[in-house]
């Protein structure tokens, strides 16, 4: 009986795998850690990890919904957090964190630009704009790292922006959280959320339908560098210091948080929530081989079994889903 | 009908794709009013020569006058604000969306809050449940359902009811009985007849000459990106159109020679 109608639902939503796997791995990583992953401030440490892979996720997400993939956002993240870094040191905040986030969109701009008018794949020209973008952070910073000392960071700015927390909670959470609204009521409830996932399951019809496809594809990079430069800067924020390497693989991170969170690369079918879960389950499991003291040279093989478990998992409830 | 200006004019157009020369100094008028049968095979350019004319593609030389104005630029968004509708043959509907959302892709209506433009849902479920159901669309379809889940002929039903319910100047029609039951595909030409008489220009593609010559006013065969003949239906019978096309046009030729 339970099956019949745990069917559809699966099906129409494909971030319920997600979402189970999460709650299993929570209840699995509570109780086998001794309290040292379930406590208040090992949570407050990963929804602060989650807001800003998040952020970068959601980004990502929307690009995928195109039909497109971006995988530079890990390098905008961190020419992102490097202008703000470099800004907020000598202007306000504020201006810097604009800056920074204007930052990312140029380099989401460029990507799309370079996109739509070659006629490139994605796949090929994010991967070259994922090495300059990494390249000209390192060259940047050529070895040393751009910091503010914790005494400097003062100021409700600084607060907002990833540097303080409200209500046990990094600020960079409630960013999350606000821009995750936003963005859905835009992608479920207007016209550019309409085209949008229109120009993913088939940019052939809708370019019959007169939608400009190449407009949204570029609109999408855009918000996917925007979001990349601002998760950057909230990060930034947080440490108060960033190296060239700062956001390296996390561009993997986010598109394997899409992916678990039930977005198909072929595009067309996407969740901002499922994204954020898959987001928040990487960021756990991270945490969880941290407390519990894995050692650092097995960290990312175990992260990476548990990820192809993960989406392995995911795979076979969907295709029981799917069966009659 | 003859006297009148064109609708359409298009005027020696040519089409290459790469290697391919899909579309050879084709040119035709259609006017308003009027129901054109365009037959020809397989790969003999009739989708090619209409996704010109809905914008999908820019001809490599030629000209297109719509209304007695030069056709500047070419893309399906100003085909359709000019009043051009189009039921495409293999693209039209995106998969992943509901049949609302794909009723209205591309010219959603929307309900403004604080300037925002947010989809107005209910008049998109409203009108698209009509014009399902006047499709005859199964009971247990709803507007809300994507489009994955209909068969050929229900996605052929809501192409065509889409282009019905949105009918301004000109319809066109590639192969719109395919997949069609015996019911909907004379449901169907009912509509093209209707269309007509209301005065708009209807174009209706297909490889079945016997159907058309008896709904449409004038025959144009395409053969290898050539417009062979054109004809009204009262000059030429099927039979003698037929095998112009089986000849493959060089009847024809002669013909037009005389």
């Amino acid at each position: 009986m339970a099956n019949s109608s745990a069917k559809p639902l699966i099906r129409r939503h494909a971030e319920i795998g997600i979402f189970l796997i999460g709650a299993v791995l929570i209840v699995i990583f509570a109780s086998t850690s001794d309290g040292r992953w379930a406590n208040l401030y090992n949570i407050g440490t990963i929804l602060q990890v989650t807001a800003t892979l998040g952020l970068m996720s959601l980004g990502v997400a929307v690009v995928i919904g195109t039909g497109e993939i971006d995988i530079s956002v890990g390098s905008t993240f961190g020419m992102g957090a490097l202008a703000y870094l470099w800004l907020a040191a000598q202007v306000d905040p504020a201006i810097a964190a604009v800056a920074a986030v204007l930052v990312g969109a140029a380099i989401g701009l460029f990507n799309g630009l370079l996109v739509t008018r070659t006629g490139t794949p994605s796949l090929i020209i994010t991967l070259g704009t994922l090495m300059i973008f990494r390249g000209i952070a390192i060259a940047l910073t050529e070895g040393f790292s751009f910091s503010i000392p914790y005494a400097a960071r003062k100021g409700w700015t600084y607060f907002v922006l990833g540097g303080g927390d409200f209500l046990g909670f990094n600020t960079a959470l409630y960013w999350l959280t606000t821009l995750t609204v936003i963005l859905l009521a835009a992608l479920k409830a207007t016209p550019f959320g309409n085209r949008l996932l229109a120009v993913g399951g088939s940019a052939e019809s809708a370019h019959s339908r007169g939608v400009r496809v190449d407009r949204i594809k570029l609109s999408a990079f855009v918000l996917c560098g925007t979001l990349a430069g601002f998760a950057g800067t909230l990060e930034a924020g947080k440490l108060g210091f960033a190296d060239g390497s700062m956001g390296r693989l996390m561009e993997l991170q986010a598109i394997a948080s899409c992916v678990l969170g039930g977005c198909l690369l072929a595009g067309g079918r996407i969740s901002l929530p499922g994204a954020l879960m898959g987001a928040f389950v990487l960021s756990s499991i991270q945490s969880y081989l941290v407390v519990t003291g894995v050692r650092p040279q097995w960290f990312i093989l175990v992260l990476g079994l548990i990820v192809v478990l993960a989406a392995y998992g995911d795979r076979s409830l969907r295709q029981w889903a799917l069966r009659k | 009908m003859e006297n009148s200006n064109p609708l359409i004019q298009v005027k020696n157009l040519d089409l290459h794709f790469g290697a391919f020369h899909a579309l050879k100094n084709v040119s035709v008028d259609f006017h308003a009013g009027e129901m054109i049968g365009l037959v020809g095979d397989n790969g003999a350019g009739k989708t090619t020569l209409i996704r010109v004319l809905c914008g999908i593609y820019a001809p490599t030389s030629g000209e297109v006058f719509f209304d007695g104005n030069k056709v500047q630029k070419f893309h399906p968004k100003l085909a359709i604000d000019q009043g051009i509708e189009t039921i495409q043959q293999s693209v039209g509907l995106c998969d992943n969306l509901s049949i609302a959302r794909n009723f209205y892709l591309g010219r959603e209506p929307v309900k403004r809050v604080l300037g925002i433009p947010f989809l107005d849902m209910g008049k998109m479920r409203e009108k698209s449940t009509r014009v399902i159901r006047q499709f005859g669309l199964r009971a247990n379809v709803s507007a809300d359902d994507e489009v994955e889940r209909l068969s050929g002929g229900e996605r052929q039903s809501v192409k065509i009811g889409r282009a019905v319910e949105f009918k301004n100047r000109v319809v066109i029609m590639d192969e719109p009985t395919n997949h069609l039951s015996v019911r909907e595909r004379e449901h169907v030409n009912e509509l093209a007849v209707q269309l007509k008489e209301q005065g708009l220009l209807v174009i209706y593609i297909t490889h079945d000459i016997f159907q058309v010559h008896k709904l449409a006013d004038r025959i144009v065969i395409m053969e290898n990106g050539e417009k062979v003949a054109d004809a009204t239906t009262d000059s030429m019978t099927a039979e003698e159109l037929e095998e112009v096309i089986r000849q493959g046009g060089r009847v024809v030729e002669k013909r037009e020679a005389v």
